[in-house]
């Protein structure tokens, strides 16, 4: 019953913040040998983990030359001729990497921006919903576009939002939007991608921060309560920071996917009127890789990808380290 | 949007019933189909040979083991094939597959591996060359009878890793073009015959409520199908291009096609810049449906049905009437001559050229290299290219789908379910067009009545098309094999070139600004590297011509 | 009881509760009507769908859709296949998974840092298809019902996800008492951080599972025999001789109209399929998470 103490009465605005506690300074003396002694069995909670993914992702990973290579089937995987970067410099000297590179920032950024704080804010409203019921309703709506495949999806989009024939076409047109066409414009495919990914996931993201929340001591809005603070005092001292670590460690993630929009959605949703802002590197990667049979260019160009965006994983996971004492790894 | 397509002409093209034609069938005597097997060694020993098969086929076809014209022809051929079905995302599988090695002995579906795969998975497939000669009589006769058959088979080096099919009774094109006549009627217009009088008749749709319905404002004039960002395809305003004197062959997706013996590319022709402003002409006057950049296939297919007898399109481009308006509203339309660019244009005026691309495919049925028994694979091949096997793989096993008159000819039935549709019909019982075939022009086959109507839609396209100079304006893009490394970089070019050529039209369709970006467009198309395309296939046209 | 506590609110408070409840509403309408349309547009005419003509109660009724969808017989099949791997592989996946994440949150455990920093790396860089199809093939496990179980059954935002939950939510110095009772990490990890963690296992669990449930790429690549086919498969299948039917395969003739008329009711039917019993768990999971699992009602 003497576990609470460890957080139960901490101040609320260190709670759960609790930062990954420096490793215990071992003395010099400990041998490797003794650490693995003391630690065998955590060896052996992770070792399951490690052979699988040791065999399934990084066996396979020798196919990384196939960026530097020519593929060659007759000499095996490996056995093509050594390019170099030959093909990444084809990449960046085309004709359309410019382009590529800004649509592909612009709509990842957006998407970082403004999808990346919706579910957090969606999260903490349901959570301050005193209405057990409707909560529970309205938890499982949000979370049900998730299952909406993305074709239809797109279906749906065209069907709402088409400007003759469509409700939300309708809505803006009583609003005197009528001569925008939500699909065809060059600056409302951004905002349209953005949106209605937002509407199809933030449900579903929330329910990660859902489950942080739940882990907030009951007590500590009780006492809360007696000490007179009000609704927002409580979400900005108790809620926020039981969220801070899985926003942090989800923010780092989310940093090293900024090259990474979605292939299928953009692919779909793209049409000869948008293209100028919705030719991304996934679905150029496809057009020559699929289409026109590339295989070592377009390992090349999602190696590329790859590392820029590590990078941004590592640099942020390194900022967030000193800053918030919180990393990946 | 290109494969929805695509899949869409195919299916529609199924919808099409054939016109009979007589002759006795020389290649074939009765029995024909039983003279190869029994001769063969193998199957003397009365040993049934296993096989594997791999089949791409049409996600509405029924399971081969309901198929009886297979199962006979297995029996014939005295192979037992165990078949793995694929109706979705080939594409996806095939990488794998090839990359893993074990290909199947025998895979079949149109242009399922394509010659780029031959190129780049070296030692996986059979040339057979040989085979067809010494196990493949009918092979044989189709390429003695159709020699075109052999050259869109014949790689570079000559070797023949793919059978094409040939099935002989599509038109000549995919495209047909519809006015609402009745629209015409009761406005008292006369039938366009130019760009200027098409103009006046869209705008009179427009405004004079056409449709009668009271609502001057739901008429949509002019529409077309959902341009993709990958180029043009059928039923696109390009063809209109033939007013200009320009042929477009197989729709001519990527701009490439033939003028006196030219490679050219339209997307940098002054005739496609006063196309295009055409355009832009009739869309800033309201004549182009709003949503005609962004509605899907499916919607585009829905506004033309109206809504119950009011019509809503007035002027597009289909493949077949019925198929296009439905049933209620086709009597309304009629299918129009193709129209000059102006009352006083000199241009010889020409249509979509698609013979080919209707009739022939290519690398419809391949054999692993790896293959135990290949005589028997050979021998089951030889079967489907008998003629007689071949019009069941198209249309459906003798008995149910097509009836054997008695007398040597032979009639396709209508569907035994009388609310399907032929087209329905032939998809779901057999392989019909995914599969290998060569339909002999001396086959004795009548058709249904559908394929009448296609041809009857077509008769005011006839005089153009067979005014167009086939020789020297039609780029004979499917008998012409380019090498891997051509081929690829062509790919990577044209990718480049579409990026930029199908941005730009729909905006200059939608907003204008052609005459002034022209010529900055044209000098970015350079950039894309179409210059070394049209090198490379000027080239390969000249051999091509030159070995002919 | 609660006009009492109302009374005793003060007015923000009661204002804060009108915005949350307006927010609420707000966020329902947005989401809950193109569900709904879904739902409506599975039922009616598909042209009048795609020309607007559908907007709050389905027109042309039919079930068309849903008839083509169940009588597909494989359809059961794929149900069957998709359940059980979608158990099956959800179950490994903990197995795998919660350990692993439990000793990475250690910190004594000094291989931590390195061993989760070639597990980040595997988000990034992987062979790509080829390689990888190679190695399972080699694995002899094509065509099976194992490759859609243990390949890549830990998936590393997962594993961060627990580890990370496991290193804010179990008080370290939980260990360290129960060790100095000679309490082993197997124990500790059994029978107090698992009952302590029932919210993110939870998670991670409907993360796994519906990952397990939407999966198609795996059966695209790997499995050939149909019998061994999952729904969404089977679903896919169907999906697309629906498009068939609605670009034009049945010109003429009445059904071609028919198939026509109904074909999108598919593609929206298909949601519905697949996606009710997905529906049906979440409620399960959803309780897990409801109050919490409160670390202070745990005996020490």
């Amino acid at each position: 019953m003497s576990i609470r103490t460890a957080q139960g009465t901490g101040k609320p605005p260190e709670l759960g913040l609790a930062p990954n506690a420096p490793e215990p300074r071992l003395a010099p003396k400990q041998t490797v040998f003794n650490a693995f002694r003391r630690d065998y069995q955590l060896w052996v909670m992770v070792l399951p983990a490690i052979i699988v993914i040791a065999l399934f992702n990084y066996v396979p990973m020798y196919g990384i030359q196939l960026a530097f290579r020519d593929y060659d089937f007759a000499n095996g995987l490996t056995g093509g001729e050594w390019r170099g970067l030959y093909y990444f410099k084809q990449f960046i000297d085309s004709y359309l990497f410019v382009d590529i590179m800004k649509n592909t920032v612009t709509i990842s950024l957006a998407t970082i921006l403004i999808g990346f704080p919706a579910p957090i804010i969606l999260a903490l409203i349901l959570n301050q919903l005193r209405w057990k019921r409707a909560k529970k309703v309205l938890q499982t709506t949000v979370y049900l576009p998730h299952f909406i495949s993305i074709v239809v999806m797109v279906g749906l989009l065209n069907v709402l939002l088409s400007p003759n024939t469509g409700i939300v076409g309708y809505l803006m047109a009583s609003m005197g939007f009528g001569d925008i066409n939500l699909l065809a414009d060059v600056s409302t495919f951004v905002p349209v991608y953005v949106i209605s990914d937002i509407w199809q996931h933030c449900g579903w993201n929330s329910i990660i921060y859902l489950a942080a929340l739940s882990s907030v001591d009951p007590q500590l809005y009780d006492s809360s309560k007696i000490d007179g603070a009000s609704r927002w005092q409580t979400i900005k001292h108790i809620d926020l920071p039981a969220l801070v670590p899985t926003i942090i460690i989800l923010f780092i993630l989310t940093m090293g996917n900024v090259l990474g929009t979605g292939f299928e959605k953009i692919f779909l949703m793209q049409n000869t009127l948008n293209l100028p802002v919705s030719e991304v590197i996934a679905t150029y990667v496809y057009k020559i890789g699929i289409i026109s049979n590339q295989i070592s260019y377009s390992s090349a160009i999602g190696l590329f990808n790859t590392v820029i965006n590590f990078i941004f994983l590592f640099a942020t996971n390194a900022i967030s380290k000193r800053v918030s004492n919180t990393s990946l790894w | 949007m290109k494969k929805v397509l695509s899949l869409a002409l195919a299916a529609s093209l199924s919808a099409a019933a054939l016109s009979g034609c007589s002759g006795n069938n020389a290649n074939a005597p009765e029995g024909g189909a039983s003279t190869n097997a029994p001769t063969n060694g193998n199957s003397s020993t009365g040993k049934v040979v296993k096989l594997t098969g791999l089949i791409t086929k049409h996600p509405l076809t029924q399971e081969l083991a309901k198929m009886e014209w297979l199962q006979q022809a297995e029996e014939r051929a005295g192979v037992d094939i165990q078949w793995q079905e694929i109706s979705a995302d080939w594409d996806q599988k095939k990488g794998a597959l090839l990359a893993g090695g074990d290909v199947p002995d025998l895979i079949i579906g149109p242009n399922a591996i394509t010659d780029a795969d031959f190129a780049q998975f070296p030692g996986l497939f059979q040339d057979m060359s040989e085979l067809v000669a010494s196990d493949g009589p009918n092979v044989q006769a189709m390429f003695n009878d159709k020699p075109e058959t052999k050259v869109i088979s014949s790689q570079t080096d000559g070797k023949i890793y793919g059978l094409p099919k040939y099935q002989r009774f599509w038109p000549a094109t995919a495209s047909r073009q519809f006015i609402n006549q009745k629209w015409l009627d009761d406005l008292g217009l006369a039938m366009p015959t130019n760009w200027d009088e098409l103009y006046d008749v869209l705008l009179a749709f427009k405004e004079k409520d056409a449709n009668g319905d009271g609502d001057a404002n739901d008429e949509i004039p002019m529409d077309f199908a959902p341009v993709g960002t990958g180029g043009f395809g059928f039923f696109h305003p390009t063809v209109l291009l033939g007013s200009e004197g320009i042929t477009l062959t197989n729709g001519s997706g990527q701009g490439y096609f033939l003028e006196d013996g030219q490679v050219k590319n339209f997307f940098v022709d002054e005739r496609y810049k006063n196309l295009v402003a055409f355009l832009n002409k009739c869309f800033a006057a309201g004549l182009i449906s709003k949503e005609v950049f962004t509605q899907d296939y499916t919607k585009f297919q829905s506004v033309a049905r109206g809504t119950g007898d009011k019509a809503k399109v007035g002027f597009t481009w289909g493949w077949e009437v019925t198929d296009r308006f439905g049933n209620t509203l086709a009597p309304q339309y009629a299918s129009m001559a193709p129209l000059a660019s102006s009352a006083n244009s000199t241009a010889q005026v020409s249509w979509d050229y698609d013979y080919d691309t209707l009739n022939y495919g290519v690398n419809m049925v391949t054999m692993s290299a790896k293959t135990k028994d290949k005589a028997a694979a050979m021998r089951f091949i030889n079967e489907l290219y008998d003629p007689k096997v071949s019009m069941q793989v198209l249309f459906g096993s003798l008995g149910t789908n097509i009836k054997d008159n008695g007398d040597g000819s032979y009639a396709v039935q209508p569907p035994t379910d009388a609310a399907m549709d032929p087209g329905t019909w032939k998809w779901t019982t057999t392989w019909a067009d995914n599969g290998p075939m060569y339909i002999a022009d001396s086959l004795k086959l009548t058709l249904g009545t559908d394929m009448q109507s296609v041809g009857k839609q077509t008769e005011p396209l006839m005089p153009t098309i067979d005014a167009i100079d086939k020789e020297n304006d039609v780029l004979p893009s499917m008998f012409i094999k380019y090498s891997a490394a051509d081929n690829s970089m062509m790919s990577l070019n044209n990718t480049n070139l579409m990026n930029l050529a199908m941005a730009k039209f729909s905006q200059w369709v939608t907003k204008g600004g052609i005459d002034k970006e022209w010529d900055g467009y044209v000098k970015n198309a350079t950039k894309t590297g179409l210059p070394q395309n049209l090198e490379i296939m000027q080239k390969y046209y000249e051999d091509y011509k030159a070995k002919k | 009881m609660d006009a009492i506590r109302a009374k005793r609110r003060p007015t923000n408070d009661i204002l804060f509760d009108a915005v949350i409840v307006i927010l609420c509403l707000f966020a329902f309408l947005i989401v809950a009507y193109p569900l709904y349309f879904v739902i409506i547009a599975s039922v009616s005419d598909s042209t009048l769908v795609a020309t607007g003509k559908v907007t709050l109660f389905p027109k042309g009724f039919s079930m068309f859709g849903y008839k083509e969808i169940l009588n597909d017989s494989r359809i059961w099949t794929g149900y069957g296949n998709t359940i059980l791997y979608t158990f099956l592989g959800t179950f490994v996946n903990l197995l795998f998974t919660l350990p692993a994440a439990y000793a990475l949150s250690r910190p004594e455990f000094r291989a931590r840092r390195f061993i989760m920093f070639a597990f980040v790396i595997t988000m990034f860089f992987n062979g790509g298809l080829i390689p990888t199809y190679l190695l399972i093939k080699g694995l002899g496990m094509t065509n099976t019902m194992w490759v859609f179980i243990f390949p890549f059954c830990v998936n590393v935002f997962n594993l961060i996800i627990t580890r990370t939950f496991f290193d804010n939510s179990i008080p370290k110095e939980l260990y360290e008492a129960a060790s100095m009772d000679g309490c082993s990490h197997f124990r500790f990890f059994w029978s107090v951080v698992l009952p302590l963690s029932k919210a993110v296992i939870s998670v991670v669990g409907l993360y796994y599972l519906v990952a397990h449930w939407n999966d198609f790429f795996t059966a695209l690549v790997y499995v050939r025999d149909n019998k061994l086919q999952p729904l969404q498969i089977v679903l896919r299948d169907i999906l697309l001789s629906n498009q068939v039917f609605s670009s034009g395969a049945g010109s003429g003739g009445a059904s071609g109209g028919y198939a026509q008329r109904y074909a999108d009711q598919i593609k929206y039917g298909v949601i519905i399929v697949s996606t009710l019993p997905i529906l049906i768990v979440y409620p399960f999971i959803q309780k897990y998470f409801e109050k919490g699992v409160l670390i202070g009602s745990v005996k020490g």
